[in-house]
């Protein structure tokens, strides 16, 4: 399994993040961002997403918290 | 649902894209992105170029220039059509039907079927359906089945979330009895509570056209579109094909007693390489064995980018092989259609521009 923080860094570009990060404070943040990241959570964590799920985690501890709840 | 045909078969295929190539990085002005975002979507979802329709060009005109094109190769007899059924959503007229353009401008015969279906990314097998089940009757033996398309014309250009794929073109598969025995396996499923998801507004008879259906309006991934134009909820429908087109394939196949590594290509339709790759890992499946190149070089012309993908990439193995297809098809309904086809060699397979 990747490391969610990692794979969650290079999907927004950036070398590293906080959990506490917003998610629409990355330069990187838009549209083809969200979908990567639905992708990554199908992929990896057999969850779907919906691009509301991610608006509404607002932070990076909010996606995570996601996947937690899906377990 | 579970489908079955006996005893048809495909003889050729025809594509007809037109000449006009857009490029990608032309439009990338027109989006309210920064530039460096839009050349990432580029390379991740495979967008470059695309065949667009001039203006005034029309889903008859396409259509009329490939079937001429058979009648002047030899390929195809005017009077051994039984039967045209085209999948469009983009028609000449709300009224009549383009089929019966079509029959009246190439002078057929009045002892033929003549069917439009409204039908889009799922357009193709839901389109070779249709032609099976009109050959079960004994007086028709050939079914020309047309698919096209000219919704470029209805993206707006400040929509980086649909027009940067969009692309134009028709095609022609000749679809045929066959006394060899064979079964054709498929599957149709439909969800029109997703019906919002590829949606174009206004212009039908709920919504007419008028000066407020064209005002441009932001949407909250900055997007500017009118209720004129096509709209993609693009999470929505990755969602929707990630989840169902797998469960689909392995249905159709679990139905057919085949096992995926019988299976020679798996001719998907092609809304992005994104998607498709995506959907070829989650499968298991391997990307030669499931070409993602169509969005790239001509466009995602709905229901005919799967013969695009057969003509563009395999007709020499067409032309000169028997193979075991995979053809799936996916989206505005929501809509998700597949099927499983032993091809003989084909009569024809190419493709050509529409000058």
């Amino acid at each position: 399994m990747k490391n969610f923080e990692s794979e969650i860094a290079e999907i927004l570009e950036v070398e590293t993040i906080n959990l506490s990060d917003e998610l629409e404070s990355f330069e990187a943040w838009d549209s083809l961002t969200v979908l990567s990241i639905i992708a990554f959570f199908d992929s990896e964590y057999k969850v779907t997403l919906s691009s509301e799920d991610i608006n509404n985690a607002e932070t990076i501890q909010g996606l995570k918290d996601i996947i937690k709840e899906n377990k | 649902m579970n489908l079955k045909y006996k005893n048809k078969k495909i003889t050729g295929i025809l594509t007809v894209l037109p000449e006009k190539e857009v490029k990608f990085d032309d439009e990338i002005d027109n989006y309210d992105f920064r530039r460096s975002q839009s050349m990432k979507l580029k390379l991740i979802m495979g967008y470059d170029k695309r065949r667009v329709v001039e203006p005034g060009i029309t889903v008859s005109d396409l259509c009329i220039y490939g079937l001429n094109h058979l009648f002047d190769n030899q390929l195809l007899k005017k009077e051994d059509i039984d039967a045209i059924v085209l999948v469009t959503q983009s028609p000449d007229y709300i009224m009549p039907g383009t089929s019966y353009i079509i029959q009246g401008k190439l002078n057929l015969k009045e002892d033929l079927v003549c069917l439009d279906i409204n039908s889009g990314c799922s357009g193709y097998p839901i389109g070779l359906s249709q032609a099976f089940m009109l050959l079960d009757q004994d007086e028709i033996n050939k079914v020309v089945l047309l698919n096209a398309d000219i919704l470029s014309t209805k993206v707006s250009i400040n929509d980086r979330g649909s027009r940067p794929l969009t692309g134009d073109g028709a095609s022609i598969t000749i679809v045929e009895k066959d006394n060899a025995n064979n079964t054709i396996y498929g599957t149709v499923n439909s969800d029109g509570q997703g019906a919002e998801c590829l949606i174009i507004p206004a212009g039908g008879f709920k919504t007419p056209s008028s000066s407020e259906t064209a005002v441009l309006e932001k949407d909250i991934n900055g997007n500017f579109r009118a209720l004129d134009h096509l709209y993609m909820k693009g999470d929505d429908v990755f969602n929707f094909v990630q989840t169902k087109v797998p469960l689909m394939i392995e249905k159709l196949l679990g139905n057919a007693e085949c096992n995926k590594n019988e299976v020679d290509y798996f001719m998907f339709h092609q809304p992005n390489k994104f998607i498709l790759k995506k959907l070829a890992d989650k499968m298991d499946i391997s990307y030669e064995k499931m070409p993602n190149n169509i969005v790239e070089k001509f466009g995602n012309s709905g229901s005919v980018s799967i013969p695009v993908a057969i003509t563009f990439n395999l007709s020499e193995e067409f032309l000169n092989q028997t193979l075991n297809i995979c053809i799936a098809g996916f989206g505005t309904g929501l809509s998700w259609s597949s099927m499983l086809i032993k091809f003989d060699k084909l009569d024809f397979c190419k493709l050509i521009d529409f000058k």
